[in-house]
């Protein structure tokens, strides 16, 4: 099946935060864009983070101008995209024996606290011991007293799909499950990209390929016969059903590294580890030891963190530059945007980070620029533009909710992700206040706008864009009535509404399986026995 | 700037700090600083005894066997309490009207939950061993905060 070629100015290879950044950059300087993403926008390195837009006070042992550069630019994303993030408090509790003691740390917070500002953030507190068990009465008895920092929590899948769509809207064409399979050459020149979406095999011409492919890009390079090295680093995180805490925790692991307890939303994320990578970038397991490893750290701090219930284990492989001769946790998360002399149209970004996503980004399409001749009048102009949802004031969810006839909890979910746009997705539906997802809770009307404008085409996908299973019941309530209602959409059949769900259930396993315990295993019985099979009688 | 700057110059916010902590008074209590800083971001400590609750709570499969018990008790329902409700405690205060809203019920978080016959029947119910009297009860509190 054969169809006919289009042709761009730029063709951006890779849908995390950041090619969808690169696209949307370029989209509001008027470029052409085509954005082609193998799986689902943010599904890759993005989603599998700590759900963070910090500024990293640990660059501060290394170098205070990457910490600067991170919360200047994290004070930007802020700004654009104030729906979708949300303020985490930390508390450092200090042990003793700890590589820093007290006032070692307090020190760190008071430096941290003079870049703060720069991403609107509020400078740190100093607890006692007494102090901090009443904030957070799970902590160990041990500390001997605490301080605060604060970062920002975001979904990295909605700011990625914030990006494609703001890029969309600006005149770019993206499209997901669209895998390259080579580049086009002219003798040196990379002149475009061949692709397979929907078992169609298209060819797409312009004058620059981006390569931003996260850890892919060393693949994606070689089509063009260039070597970019890079040093992966696998990262996991534990997902747990509900808040721990209300307070995100920061502690040490057995080697010393910083681990994370973080609240978001209605879940707690804790991570991460980060190990060199050599196995298969499209099938990372996520094995016990690793969890193990996340848990024995965390249970230094809070003793009954294996009493709370894991619920998925996410992962994730970090793009770092290479280096030799230095530990995981030593390599800088800095990024450089590669220009191949040897493959003329080609340009690489690699490394960096969440936080920095709209600065690498503004980097990499400069370079575009350059390419393409483009003078000043093209300046970049994502850091005061605002993302979808966040051009105008939002209804709060009380008036949402009145207006819709639907819970306040339900609109604020929906406020969270779509911002001033929330009216609009309810008014997409008449069936506005039928809920689908008890859990979290989500309404029928959001999945239904998810399928008709957001790019989901698959259950997988509504679990990124609309968080669909992501409570605790690991969908066993909710994923074969959002079957139902995807297919409707979509036109599936009864019997591939029933392959969709099961579909989902197998694929979503790979991350249950590693952190399930005994009220995993309950709910896991109870689902299969819930559950129609297909082909059953 | 090399990391040897980099170190060098928190040696000095270290010295800096130290001079500061002996020679200035000591800043006042900062709980009281943290709390009213996230107060609009409402995240509140939870309380110990709260903190048994949590886990316990984590148990429920949904498997809804104590709304089939009572359908409803006090206008929620049952199989939401643990799944639903309590899991995003700042977003509690948005659900204020639904959980403190039936009739008989005071609005202050000192009340506690009044007795209900139907709510300990679907306790009961329960095959996991949800305490979902302590669930509604936590809750409540969180919400009326």
């Amino acid at each position: 099946m054969s169809v006919a070629p289009s042709a761009h100015d730029v063709i951006v290879v890779g849908g995390g935060v950041t090619g969808a950044g690169v696209a949307r950059d370029l989209a509001l300087r008027g470029v052409s864009v085509l954005l082609l993403e193998k799986g689902d926008w943010g599904g890759g390195t993005s989603g599998g983070s700590s759900w963070m837009i910090h500024g990293g006070p640990r660059y501060l042992e290394f170098d205070w101008e990457t910490t600067r550069l991170s919360a200047q630019d994290a004070g930007h994303i802020v700004r654009i995209a104030r729906h979708l993030v949300h303020r985490i408090a930390f508390l450092i509790p200090v042990l003793p024996g700890d590589r820093n003691n007290l006032e070692r740390m307090e020190t760190a917070m008071e430096v941290y606290d003079r870049f703060q500002p720069l991403k609107l953030s509020n400078t740190h507190v100093r607890l006692t011991r007494e102090e901090a068990l009443a904030i957070e009465p799970g902590l160990t008895p041990n500390l001997v007293g605490a301080v605060t920092m604060e970062e920002w929590g975001v979904d990295p899948h909605r700011l990625a799909w914030a990006n494609v769509l703001d890029a969309v809207e600006h005149g770019a064409r993206a499209l997901n499950h669209a895998r390259v399979s080579s580049l086009l050459r002219d003798q040196r020149s990379v002149i475009g990209v061949r692709y397979v979406r929907d078992g169609a095999e298209v060819e797409a011409r312009a004058r620059v390929v981006v390569n931003a492919a996260g850890p892919w890009v060393p693949e994606l390079a070689a089509m063009a016969g260039q070597e970019v090295r890079l040093r992966p680093a696998k990262g996991i995180h534990i997902v747990f059903d509900r808040r721990i805490s209300n307070f995100a925790l920061s502690g040490e692991a057995i080697d010393g590294r910083d681990l994370l307890v973080v609240p978001h939303g209605p879940i707690t994320v804790v991570g991460t580890t980060d190990d060199d990578f050599y196995g298969d970038l499209d099938s990372v397991d996520v094995l016990p030891d690793e969890v193990d490893y996340l848990l024995q750290g965390v249970e230094r701090i809070f003793p009954a963190i294996r009493e709370y219930r894991a619920v998925r284990a996410t992962t994730g492989v970090r793009p770092t530059l290479h280096r030799w001769r230095l530990y995981e946790d030593d390599l800088s998360r800095r990024y450089e945007v590669i220009e191949h002399p040897a493959a003329p149209g080609l340009v690489s970004i690699a490394g960096g980070k969440l936080s920095m996503y709209r600065l690498m980004a503004e980097e990499t399409a400069d370079a575009v620029c350059r390419h393409l001749g483009l003078g000043s009048q093209n300046e970049c102009s994502t850091w005061n533009i605002p993302l979808p949802g966040a051009e105008a004031e939002r209804p709060s969810a009380a008036e949402l909710a009145a207006e819709f006839g639907t819970t306040e909890l339900a609109a604020a979910r929906l406020l969270k992700r779509h911002g001033s746009r929330a009216s609009a997705v309810l008014k997409e539906d008449t069936r506005h206040g039928r809920i689908t997802c008890r859990c979290d809770p989500l309404l029928e009307a959001e999945l239904v706008y998810a399928v008709r404008h957001e790019q989901v085409s698959g259950l997988a996908d509504a679990f990124r864009r609309v968080s669909l299973a992501a409570g605790p019941c690991a969908g066993t309530a909710c994923v074969q009535r959002a079957a139902e209602v995807v297919g409707r959409e979509l036109g599936w059949s009864p019997a591939q509404r029933l392959e969709a769900a099961e579909d989902y259930w197998r694929g979503s396993w790979l991350g249950r399986a590693a952190v399930i315990d005994s009220r995993g295993w309950a709910q896991e019985e109870l689902r299969r026995a819930a559950a129609p099979r297909v082909g059953a009688r | 700037m090399s990391r040897t700057s980099a170190l060098a110059r928190l040696a000095a916010a270290y010295g800096a700090h130290q001079i500061r902590r002996r020679v200035l008074r000591r800043p006042p209590p900062g709980a009281e600083r943290l709390l009213e800083t996230y107060a609009p971001d409402r995240l509140l400590p939870l309380r110990s005894a709260e903190r048994d609750v949590l886990p316990a709570a984590s148990r429920c499969i949904n498997c809804g066997l104590c709304s089939v018990v009572a359908a409803r008790v006090d206008g929620l329902r049952p199989a939401d309490l643990a799944s639903s409700y309590l899991r995003d405690y700042p977003r509690l205060a948005l659900a204020r009207s639904e959980v403190l809203g039936w009739s008989g019920a005071s609005e202050t978080a000192a009340d506690p939950v009044l007795p209900s016959p139907s709510l300990a029947a679907a306790a009961a119910a329960c095959p996991v061993g949800v305490p979902l009297e302590g669930v509604l009860e936590m809750i409540r509190r969180l919400a009326s905060s």
